[in-house]
């Protein structure tokens, strides 16, 4: 009987010029959405083969030097010398950190436009390096960019409302649904009937289109938990599609018109997808206003000419800091140049640390507001779910940044015993090179299965709801 | 069989039935009469746990209506002012459709085109979509339903309102057929004519009450104009 109900269903859907054109919007926004992230994907893809390309490049070029050096014993300005550790280490040597498209980004670009995927690590203070890429503020949750992301969030509800909005009403309306109701059938298991063949051709066709998206994308699918991320993808779709086909379900039990509940679906969401979203935005930036960039940049301006100012004095509170870097010959330790650096650098990252911190603060006091308000809205869980997945959203570029900070700390472990034992960088080999290291998948999967319980338990009540409000439904009158 | 007892609807205080008892046998043709407003649609559809009593109980087959709603929708086929088919769907396909909800998904093609013959659809309508159906091509499918449910008792509202008298007579004449055959017939009309023709007893309705019943062999046409006309006055 239920086959039955789908093969009707079916037929029906199928003669009805609402499907064909909601399915050729689908498709052509899919087709948009999935070329847009496969093309940033290649874009960020290239920019950190050139990135790579320019340090080897650099590398190669300071090995030739050191070997002419070597070979005609010539003179070179200290400022040059390319086996000085603090040139290496500073302006000559610099590696890149960086964070390559998440596992699944061609799907959802998230918040990876917005976020800056490789640094130029050098001995410079931990600021200076992160400032020289963009960031803004990182929280912005409203989808810029045409990506499937954003087809599923926006575009798949409406879809799916599109098609369900009257899966009632007109049958009412029309007078078929007295005829088939004074069969012996449920009114819910017409409607569930309705609901799955409906479910079936709108998130069977996302999900295919997500697989075309994959095979175009070149994701890896041998990369560690991408199945797991797949699977998961799979079922955020699913719930994210029933939430909005409960919603269509408890609103068709109402009884109420086709225009009545077009008029109430339109509104749910265009309150739940585009103005929840962008109010909490609005919320978290207001309460937690982030300093702005131009007085982070001047805090670090004038902590440099401060500290700079005060170089040698420094350099001695330096060596009470650190007693192993200190040698033997005293007076040179005072004067040498890299080594006032070295101390600089270090205290300017002491006195900006304070607005560093205030900014970072905010942002995770945002963040935590946001993974909180979440729950209100499904465009936002599903958005925040879909870049975990993809490797596109903030939680992989904390762990990034995290790991960057760890390889700075890394590459001044490195470098500064050798600007004070005022040694030479022997091989090129040996300076720190940055791998990055994949988040656990684990983690994520606990993550978007919290996002995905969130949807899911709505979804159910209303179900059940406008499922159980379906005894009472007026047939007639 | 269909059995009312004490029937009763209200709307709002508004009494839209009130404590119909009431039963039809297997081969009875129960016509109910009565002005617009008269509580005929209500008794129908009450019948069909469309809606809720106010109190008092429909059965069919001696089973409740409202206790066991899909039970008793075995037993009985409905045909409205106007059969609504699914438009985009051919007349077969419907038929094929409603069949299978029936609980009748076994027939072939071959058994559901002697349906439509049978009710007296041409070879060529069966394939064709209902959108271009007339109404006199709807109310037979709807016959064609009801005989393809094997139903023992059939509800219908004003079946023959807005046919013209050819299609009227021809549809007169299926429910005859069913009837002959032991199905209990209850319909609701305004076609006084009509009822004397094909009913056995007609019932005389007025603000929600069954205000008379009468065997159609205790008089002629013109008599029960008379009748009907007399209770509409006072
Ligand atoms: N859904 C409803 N709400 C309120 N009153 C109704 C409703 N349906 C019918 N009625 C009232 O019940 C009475 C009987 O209506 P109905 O059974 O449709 O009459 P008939 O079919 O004999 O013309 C009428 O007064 C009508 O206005
Ligand atoms: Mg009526």
């Amino acid at each position: 009987m239920f086959l039955r109900i789908l093969r009707h269903e079916w037929s029906t859907l199928r003669a009805d010029a609402t499907l064909w054109v909601v399915a050729g919007v689908f498709a052509v926004a899919i087709g948009y959405g999935v070329w847009n992230g496969v093309r940033w994907v290649e874009f960020q893809t290239r920019a950190l083969a050139g990135a790579a390309a320019e340090e080897q490049e650099r590398y190669d070029g300071l090995r030739q030097r050191v070997d002419d050096i070597v070979k005609t014993g010539g003179q070179v300005s200290p400022f040059a010398d390319p086996r000085s550790p603090s040139n290496v280490g500073g302006r000559l040597g610099p590696r890149y950190a960086m964070l390559p498209p998440g596992p699944l980004a061609p799907l959802a670009i998230g918040q990876s436009d917005l976020l800056p995927y490789y640094f130029r690590i050098s001995t410079d203070s931990r600021e200076n390096i992160l400032a020289a890429t963009e960031i803004e503020n990182p929280q912005r949750l409203l989808v810029g960019r045409f990506d499937l992301a954003f087809v599923v969030i926006f575009l798949y509800p409406l879809l799916i409302l599109a098609v369900t909005y009257n899966m009632l009403s007109a049958e009412k309306e029309q007078g078929t649904l007295a005829l088939v109701l004074s069969q012996p059938v449920a009114l819910r298991t017409i409607v569930t009937g309705k609901i799955t063949l409906r479910a079936m051709v709108l998130v069977g066709t996302v999900l295919v289109c997500s697989g075309v998206a994959l095979a175009l994308g070149g994701v890896d699918l041998a990369s560690p938990g991408i199945g797991l991320r797949l699977l998961l993808w799979a079922g955020a779709v699913a719930v994210y599609g029933a939430f909005w086909f409960s919603l269509a379900a408890l609103v068709a039990s109402f009884g109420r018109g086709s225009a009545t509940s077009a008029t109430i679906l339109a509104s749910a969401w265009l309150v739940l997808v585009v103005m929840l979203p962008s109010l909490f935005n609005l919320a978290v930036t207001t309460i937690y206003p982030v300093p702005s960039r131009v007085e982070m940049v001047q805090a670090m301006r004038e902590a440099s000419d401060d500290a700079s100012a005060e170089g040698s004095k420094l350099l001695a509170s330096y060596y009470e800091d650190h007693p192993e870097l200190a040698t033997g010959d005293a007076e040179q330790a005072m004067t040498d140049f890299n080594m006032i650096r070295v101390a600089v650098n270090d205290d300017v990252e002491r006195r900006v640390r304070p607005v560093v911190a205030r900014y970072e603060q905010q942002i995770v006091a945002q963040q935590a507001a946001i993974d909180g308000l979440r729950f209100l809205s499904p465009a936002v869980l599903m958005q925040e779910a879909l870049n975990d997945l993809a490797g596109t959203g903030t939680a992989r570029h904390r762990h990034f940044v995290a790991q960057v900070d760890r390889f700075h700390a890394e590459w001044r472990g490195y470098f500064t015993p050798l600007i004070f034992q005022r040694a030479q960088v022997t091989s090129f080999d040996d300076v720190p090179r940055f791998a990055f290291e994949e988040e656990a998948t684990g983690a994520i999967a606990r993550r978007v299965g919290v996002s995905l319980a969130g949807l899911a338990l709505p979804a159910a009540l209303m179900g059940l709801f406008g499922v159980s409000r379906l005894r009472r439904y007026p047939v007639v009158g | 069989m269909l059995e009312a007892t004490n029937l009763t609807k209200h709307y709002n205080g508004v009494t839209a039935l009130d404590s119909l008892t009431l039963t039809v046998e297997p081969g009875e043709v129960f016509c109910l009469l009565g002005a617009n407003g008269a509580g005929k649609t209500t008794t129908i559809n009450l019948f069909l746990n469309f809606i809720a009593p106010t109190s008092g109980t429909a059965a069919i087959n001696g089973i409740d209506v409202v206790q066991q709603p899909l039970e008793t929708k075995k037993y009985v086929a409905y045909i409205p002012e106007t059969v609504m088919l699914y438009r985009n769907l051919t007349g077969l396909e419907n038929l094929e459709y409603f069949a299978a909800l029936a609980g009748r998904p076994d027939y072939t093609r071959d058994q559901l085109l002697g349906f439509f013959q049978e009710v007296g659809l041409a070879g060529d309508a069966a394939d064709r979509r209902v959108g271009t159906y007339s109404k006199g091509m709807r109310q037979k499918v709807g016959i064609a339903i009801a005989i393809a449910k094997g139903a023992r008792s059939l509800l219908l509202d004003e079946p023959t309102s807005g046919l013209d008298p050819k299609a009227s007579n021809e549809f007169s004449d299926l429910l005859k057929r069913m009837s002959d055959s032991g199905v209990a017939v209850l319909m609701a009309t305004h076609d006084l004519f009509r009822a004397k023709e094909s009913g056995t007893r007609v019932g005389i309705m007025k603000h929600g009450t069954l205000v008379a019943v009468h065997g159609t062999d205790e008089f002629g046409h013109a008599d029960l104009e008379r009748l009907y006309l007399q209770y509409m006055h006072d």
